[in-house]
């Protein structure tokens, strides 16, 4: 248990706006919520950031923790890091204006992630096609891109934390890039404050865990989820159209800061995005979190070992499905599979340049994700068999109606909290009832 | 020394395809949370798993049912199917006698047994023509995980 208002590194609670609803308690997947004395209270060391909570909270009680907007009045060197799942909350709106929109928003450098996406993309592919060969690494691959996926590996199936590609993901490829090139740019950068903003529909991206996620040290200062910023940049969207600098929208002078979205950006935050870019043959997109559970479970008992690689995102749809999103993910892709038609179809960085950076091990991540495990504590400790048999026992007392009333996901979960004294059986409403009227 | 024990029996429908595995994915996290090692939970949930599938395929009605103590876990699955007419033939790799719609789902390559003899410590099977078979699985909790 912990302190409520910052109940763990990935979710913000507002006591006031609590109702006790149990819907939070009720949908989460590692069961990290339980009520108690009328409110959600987290159990930290469970909490894989996933933000299911977030999404079914009908009162606001819990919430990202994004960054201020405020901030970036004050931040001397601002860069915005774009998601492509932005580009699709404006349908019809071209990307361009988009990047423009946010200059005038007040960022000195906007940078669209496209080319480090296909970066990503080639890389993997190499990655995939050299294990084919020498199987360092147990097939199916798993993408490490969503890190919930990652997140819900090392808590609940460590085994296969093996399978998690080691590749570094595309926002770190692009923070370390970008931070490599203002140091020419901005003499004077020692003495001024430089915030990286990753702009994103992901709830998790600013969570304490970003030294283990394949990125050795925080690229990414500030996060900022799409909805935050997505009335003020409506606004200058429709204040500004068509006045476009020349040379880009960057602010940076290098060609690959300056991509604009191709298809393979564009339908990067849909599910299966990412993997209908690869050449790879034997690969499986899934997305949503049940269905994430569902395959990883089956994973750990050996199936799916002809798959090579397998995109999970546990938000429904992919990342257009994201917490943070601003528009309904429907009609977001819509608005992709829209814009796709109107852009070309191949992809534009080398094939032969990504090489070249591989073998230098570019891709290569130092951290390993076997130390994510470790910010789950000494996982849940372990029970005995007797307890198990108590537990049964228990279980037929219980309703087993999982009402939640009781302030714990389900009856299963309430008697290991009984077992485990963290509950009493007369927190079950259901048992008191019946135990009165015997 | 503890005398604890404890044993659990799931039912298993004959043609569920949707509901199969299941029984194993149940068994797999019980045995999480006694914290065994996970190099024999993976090898009694692979059992589980392919016997699920049989009974699915090829067996009636059936069920799984587990046992375990400080030093071993057991697995049985019995139904009451078809049963097995030549057990040893049964015991081939490669060997199947599953229809061509599972074996077109990527089921029924005739690896099911010859696995869940070769991931056991004791494997018995007991079949006969009409009533139904019965497969007894064993595995020994050590620290390595055998």
């Amino acid at each position: 248990m912990c302190d409520p208002k910052t109940p763990s590194g990935y979710v913000q609670f507002n006591e006031d706006l609590c109702t006790g609803c149990a819907a939070c308690v009720r949908c989460c997947p590692t069961q990290a919520i339980r009520i108690r004395e009328g409110m959600s209270v987290h159990l930290t060391d469970r909490c894989i950031g996933c933000g299911e909570c977030i999404r079914v909270c009908g009162t606001g009680a819990m919430s990202a923790p994004t960054s201020e907007l405020e901030s970036l009045k004050r931040d001397q060197i601002s860069v915005a890091l774009v998601s492509p799942v932005l580009y699709s909350q404006f349908p019809g709106e071209k990307p361009e204006n988009i990047l423009q929109g946010l200059r005038e928003m007040g960022f000195c450098y906007v940078v669209d992630m496209s080319y480090f996406l296909e970066m990503f993309q080639c890389a993997a592919e190499e990655f995939i096609a050299r294990n084919r060969e020498n199987k360092t690494y147990p097939h199916p691959l798993i993408s490490p891109i969503c890190p919930v996926v990652v997140r819900l590996i090392a808590f609940q199936f460590p085994d296969l934390l093996s399978h998690v590609m080691p590749v570094i993901r595309p926002v770190a490829l692009m923070s370390r890039e970008i931070r490599r090139q203002l140091v020419p740019r901005e003499p004077d950068m020692t003495n001024k404050t430089v915030a990286l903003y990753y702009i994103n529909p992901c709830p998790t991206k600013f969570a304490p865990d970003r030294p283990y996620f394949h990125h050795e040290q925080p690229y990414v200062d500030r996060v900022l989820g799409i909805n935050d910023i997505y009335a003020e940049l409506y606004r200058h969207l429709s204040q500004s159209q068509g006045k476009i600098a020349k040379n880009g929208v960057s602010g940076f002078s290098q060609e690959y800061f300056n991509y604009c979205p191709g298809p393979r950006s564009l339908i990067w935050g849909m599910s299966g995005g990412e993997i209908a870019g690869m050449d790879t043959e034997h690969t499986l997109a899934v997305s949503g979190l049940r269905e994430t559970v569902t395959y990883l479970e089956k994973i750990e008992m050996g199936l799916f070992s002809d798959i090579e690689y397998i995109e999970f995102r546990t938000c429904p749809e992919g990342c257009l499905g994201g917490t943070l999103t601003a528009i309904d993910r429907y009609l977001s892709k819509n608005a992709v599979q829209k814009a796709v038609l109107k852009v070309g179809a191949e992809r534009r960085v080398s094939r032969r340049e990504i090489l070249q950076l591989y073998e230098k091990d570019w891709f290569i991540p130092k951290s390993s994700l076997a130390r994510m495990t470790g910010l789950f504590g000494i996982q849940k400790p372990p029970l005995s068999i007797d307890s198990l048999s108590e537990i049964d026992r228990l279980m037929n007392l219980l309703p087993g109606k999982n009402c939640a009333a009781c302030g714990t996901p389900n009856c299963r979960t309430f008697a290991e909290d009984v077992v485990r004294k963290k509950a009493a059986l007369s927190d079950c409403p259901v048992f008191c009832t019946r135990q009165r009227k015997k | 020394m503890s005398s604890s024990s404890l044993k659990k029996t799931f039912q298993v429908n004959k043609k569920d395809f949707i509901h199969a595995g299941e029984a194993s994915i149940h068994i797999k996290n019980l045995l999480k949370s006694l914290n065994m090692n996970s190099a024999i939970i993976r090898r009694i949930a692979i059992c589980g798993y392919e016997g699920e599938m049989n009974v699915v395929m090829h067996g009636g009605e059936g069920c799984l049912t587990l046992e375990i103590d400080t030093e071993k876990v057991m697995l049985d699955i019995s139904d009451n199917g078809p049963g097995i007419e030549n057990i040893d033939l049964a015991m081939q790799e490669g060997f199947s006698t599953a229809l061509d719609k599972y074996r077109e789902m990527g089921f029924g390559a005739g690896m099911g047994l010859p696995n869940m003899k070769k991931n056991s410590d004791i494997f018995k099977i007991e079949s006969e023509k009409g009533k139904g078979t019965k497969v007894q699985m064993t595995f020994f909790i050590t620290e390595k995980g055998g």
